[in-house]
């Protein structure tokens, strides 16, 4: 893969913008290194965090004497450490991401999302892993927060070309299992699966104490459906040919992927995961920096 | 229903088109390789049923609008007794007009041909808008005046204003046939012949044929139906007198001699007339001779005598009259008669005797010039008696008439010299005898020429004695040379008693007079208007009877030959044979029969009204103009003919003959005056109404209405009127169907 499209997929509007507000951990993270995340390990601390009540077999070295000077009651301090993390990244790299009405196709544009994020994750410090997946993994780069990341990560997305159906959950429960340490999960993808699937697999790696984020990537046409006269239109994935007009059944189709955005928005709430829709027709740049911005606003430190 | 348009509704296998058209747009899409089929799937199963729904009522529509437009251009149309929401389709009329002269009854404010001229403009008013009409003049012929229907209405209006009234008489079923004839084959839904007449009996002579012709057309289906409506105009006359008959008696029309006229007048009405005078009128003189006639009572009629006198040689009109009644056109009868100043006879004697009156010629001698001696001299009949010996040297065309009595023969050359003779307008006149060559008679005479009317057979009698005999017939005097003797005034015929004559063998084409027996009624012929009369004049005529004898055999015969004519008696002229020449018909025999070959060309001046006039003029007024004037009373057009060739004569031919009375010839250079006059059918004063079963019979298959003034023939025929098209609603249905098809097809491919 050549420089050209390497760079191609890092938009330096995109990147300027998004270090500025920079991926923050929403939720406590696990990680090594002193850094800026918060770590929910309280065994040893630099910053005083919280009291709680003495215990029989409490460290008393952590014993606050002063509160027991003041008022004759036992309290244990408790300490916060500033730490990294691991963002997952899964890109959908199944034949659905394929399409494009305009010049970016859904992939393409998933590319530069997971390009952009890894930029500015990996200049935080912070590690990222890459899997690109469609039914199975096709492509991984296990975590790695060394600069040389970047480069094989852009490498990684511009050389992936989809070929296969997808099948989202099962990849999510693979990775569910294969976390071992709490971190960031991004995926991207158009979810065009079974959402409660799809659901049960976010939830998995809520329940390993991941955070999620979900940039559901769509295509303009795919969510206005402005086609007219008769249209056969030929499925990418398994579904074969439909000949139609599509706009007399427009309202139909609008309602239906607005039911199923709505479902999946719904579930990512539910999971306290993040659900970013993506327009692929509108700006890189205006897309992760108003989600990031979000988050930053959002985020309690 | 029906259809005006038939072949039109083949227009509705375009409905196809739309079929073929979805068809075919099925194969024309817009491929779009798609990545969230699954939500495209949903939606369309969710609409699938209401698309293929809304695709079949476009479908639907689309086919029935195509197939409404094939409906209406067939023009569909459906009859129905009442009136339409969509207005009355339009109809093409015939006009019959009866314009004969029984028309011409005045009801003391209008004639009934000025009523019927109402009656066919309010005609007119009745058509619907886009209605088209022809009009015709119906009398014993049809004329006509609009041969083909016209959409131009105001023309057939004006054509009925300015509509003659003729003095032909009335036959309604050449009119009433024509007039269908001409609504044949049209494409009219409403097809109507209205005849406006005034219920003269005699028009409809023919009510059978009219009936079944009628009734046929009424019978008809879908557009070949027509209706008739017969609109009868004028009241029924109780009183009509009329002259019926007007002819010159003694033959023979000399100038200076009085001149017997007889005048027939007819009652036709319900009451007898009483007082009736007559005149007769010479010219343009005022009335001569008048009788009275004291009465006459209902349906009969009186003949009169009348006498004038002509001042001048040549042509000259006479008119009997009578006073006017409510029928002014049959109260004078005109007649042509040319004046002669002198007839010249050649007598041949074929057996001229010791004794003058032992000649051939004798009693012929005397009964030509039927005057005391001192008178002879300025007699007009100038008889010359001759030898046969020298009938070669003498130029015949000296002499208007030749009689060969008793001749034996002569020359076969004086045959071609007869034959010339004939052709020129001469008369013969034979009467065989004892001497006569029979074989040269057959042979030359018959055979070779056809100069004699009938062939010499044996004969039969015996001229020595006097018990047995035969007769003359006694009545049915048919032939115009011994029409008088049905006048029992005139003497009698049958009182000649004839001991030996010839037989008279005719040839098979010998007609009876005018087709007529005795007993049979006479009957008028319908005359075809404006019909020139044939221009070959045959040499050879077709033989005809004069009289017979009592056991019904020929006794006389004539043939007309060239311009000439042949007489042929079977009996001589003296008392060898007979006693005819001492009888008193003998004279007016002779006269009659003389008149009959020297003015047999003035046969031809008197004409029935519509008849065409021709006469054949001397060689030297060939390629001139002759101006003639129609009779004063009818206006008095003048138009201008070119005597011309026909049948290798110069002929003077005119059929504008409408009108009774006389027509003037007149001829610049070299300067000449004819008259000819025509009269009117007698049977056109018989105003008998049609009786009321005949009215029935003629209502079931027509429409029988009587017309008054305040009647509304518009507000009655539009309530009759049949039918109407229906090509306005179903287009207009055919545009619903389309802006609703438009709507659908917009409202269905909304975004939905």
């Amino acid at each position: 893969m050549d420089k050209a499209h390497i760079d191609a997929l890092l938009d330096p509007v995109a990147i300027s913008r998004a270090e500025s507000l920079g991926l923050h951990a929403r939720l406590l993270v696990e990680g090594y290194m002193a850094g800026e995340h918060k770590s929910p390990y309280r065994g040893f601390a630099i910053e005083f965090a919280q009291h709680r009540e003495y215990s029989h077999g409490d460290d008393l070295r952590h014993l606050d004497w002063k509160v027991l000077g003041r008022t004759d009651r036992y309290y244990i301090k408790q300490y916060e450490q500033e730490t990294n993390y691991v963002a997952h990244i899964l890109l959908d790299g199944s034949e659905s991401m394929k399409y494009g009405s305009g010049r970016l196709t859904k992939l393409g544009y998933g590319k530069m999302i997971a390009a952009c994020l890894s930029y500015v994750i990996l200049h935080q410090r912070d590690a990222v892993a890459l899997d690109i997946f469609d039914t199975v993994t096709r492509e991984y780069l296990p975590r790695s927060n060394s600069h040389s990341m970047i480069h094989k990560t852009m490498a990684t997305l511009a050389g992936f070309q989809p070929q296969h159906q997808t099948n989202i959950a099962e990849v999510l429960h693979d990775m569910a299992r294969q976390i071992r340490r709490k971190g960031i999960v991004i995926i991207i993808s158009d979810l065009f699966d079974d959402e409660q699937k799809i659901l049960d697999g976010i939830q998995h790696l809520r329940f390993g104490g991941n955070e999620v984020i979900v940039f559901h990537t769509l295509d303009p046409f795919e969510l206005e459906f402005p086609f007219t006269g008769l249209v056969e239109f030929e499925g990418l994935e398994a579904i074969p040919k439909l000949l139609t007009r599509p706009q007399e059944i427009r309202k139909s189709y609008l309602r239906e992927l607005e039911g199923f955005r709505t479902r999946v928005r719904e579930g990512c709430e539910k999971n306290h995961c993040h659900y970013v829709p993506v327009n692929t027709g509108h700006a890189l740049h205006e897309v992760l920096a108003g989600y990031l911005a979000f988050r930053l606003k959002t985020t309690t430190r | 229903m029906s259809f005006l348009n038939p072949l039109l509704l083949w227009a509705g296998a375009a409905v196809a088109v739309p079929i073929i058209i979805h068809l075919l747009n099925r194969r024309k899409f817009q491929k779009v390789v798609w990545a969230a089929m699954r939500f495209v799937k949903v939606s369309m199963e969710q609409n699938r049923r209401r698309m293929e729904i809304e695709d079949m009522i476009l479908l639907a529509l689309r086919c029935l609008l195509l197939l409404l437009l094939a409906l209406a251009l067939a023009r569909p149309a459906m009859r129905s007794s009442t009136s339409d929401l969509f207005g009355q389709s339009k109809v093409t009329a015939v006009i019959v007009l009866d314009n004969s002269a029984s028309m011409g009854v005045s009801d003391g404010l209008q004639q009934r041909f000025d009523k019927g001229r109402k009656a066919a403009e309010q005609v007119l008013d009745t058509l619907p808008t886009g209605s088209a009409a022809a009009v015709f003049l119906a009398s014993d012929g049809v004329n006509a005046a609009i041969p083909e229907p016209t959409h131009d209405l105001n023309l057939a209006r004006k054509v009925i204003r300015d509509a003659p009234l003729s003095d032909r008489a009335t036959d309604l079923f050449a009119a009433i046939e024509k007039a269908h004839e001409t609504l044949r084959g049209r494409t009219s839904l409403g097809k109507e012949v209205y005849v406006i007449t005034d219920g003269q009996q005699s028009a409809w002579r023919q009510l059978g044929d009219i009936q079944k012709l009628l009734a046929k057309a009424k019978d008809a289906r879908g557009d070949q139906s027509v209706q008739t409506r017969v609109v009868l105009v004028g009241e029924p006359e109780e009183r009509n007198l009329g002259v019926t008959d007007l002819r010159v008696t003694g033959g023979l029309t000399p100038v200076n001699r009085p001149l017997r006229f007889e005048a027939r007048v007819t009652n036709h009405g319900k009451h007898e007339a009483t007082g009736v005078r007559v005149t007769l009128q010479v010219n343009a003189e005022p009335p001569g001779d008048d009788v009275v006639i004291p009465n006459i009572p209902a349906g009969e009629s009186r003949a009169v005598s009348l006498f004038a006198r002509l001042r001048t040689e040549g042509f000259h009109s006479i008119t009997a009259r009578i006073p006017d009644d409510r029928f002014a056109a049959d109260n004078r009868r005109t007649l042509s008669v040319r004046a002669l100043r002198e007839v010249r006879v050649l007598l041949v004697d074929g057996n001229p005797g010791a004794e003058p009156r032992d000649a051939e010629t004798f009693f012929l001698a005397h009964a030509l010039v039927p005057v005391v001696p001192e008178e002879a001299e300025g007699y007009f009949i100038k008889p010359a008696i001759i030898p046969v010996a020298d009938l070669a040297e003498q130029r015949l065309d000296d002499f208007d008439a030749v009689v060969l009595a008793n001749v034996p023969e002569f020359p076969a050359s004086l045959v071609t010299t007869f034959e010339q003779y004939l052709r020129r307008g001469g008369g013969l006149l034979i009467f065989p005898g004892a001497k006569v060559n029979v074989a040269f008679y057959n042979d030359q005479l018959h055979k070779r020429s056809n100069i004699l009317p009938a062939t010499l057979g044996e004969p039969r009698g015996d001229a020595t004695q006097e018990d047995q005999f035969i007769t003359l017939q006694s009545k049915g005097y048919d032939h115009p040379i011994v029409t008088i003797w049905n006048d029992p005034g005139s003497g009698q015929l049958n009182s000649a008693r004839f001991f030996r004559a010839f037989e008279l063998q005719l040839p098979p084409t010998t007609s009876e007079p005018a087709g007529k027996r005795e007993g049979e009624k006479s009957r008028s012929p319908a005359i075809p208007l404006s019909q020139a009369p044939t221009n070959p004049v045959p040499d050879a005529g077709v033989s005809k009877v004069i009289l017979r004898y009592s056991d019904h055999s020929p006794a006389a015969v004539e043939r007309p030959w060239g311009l000439g004519r042949v007489i042929l008696f079977s009996s001589t002229a003296t008392t060898t044979w007979n006693d005819l020449p001492v009888r008193p018909a003998f004279v007016p025999l002779l006269h009659r029969t003389l008149a009959s070959v020297v003015q047999r060309q003035d046969e031809g001046l008197n004409l029935r009204v519509g008849q065409g006039f021709a006469r054949r003029m001397a060689a030297e007024w060939l390629g001139k103009d002759a101006v003639i004037l129609s009779p004063a009373h009818s206006g008095g057009a003048r138009e201008l003919r070119k005597i011309e060739l026909a049948g290798g004569l110069p002929m003077l031919q005119y059929d504008i003959t409408d009108r009774a009375g006389v027509y003037e010839i007149s001829i610049a250079e070299p300067p000449a005056v004819l008259k000819f006059a025509t009269q009117p059918d007698p049977v056109e004063s018989d105003l008998t109404e049609v009786t009321p079963d005949e009215l029935r019979a003629l209502g079931e298959s027509a429409r029988v209405i009587r017309w008054n003034p305040t009647l509304s023939l518009r507000e009655m025929v539009e309530k009759e009127r049949l039918g109407s098209e229906y090509w306005l609603p179903v287009a207009l249905l055919a545009m619903l169907l389309a802006g609703l098809e438009t709507f659908l097809a917009q409202y269905f491919s909304r975004s939905k």
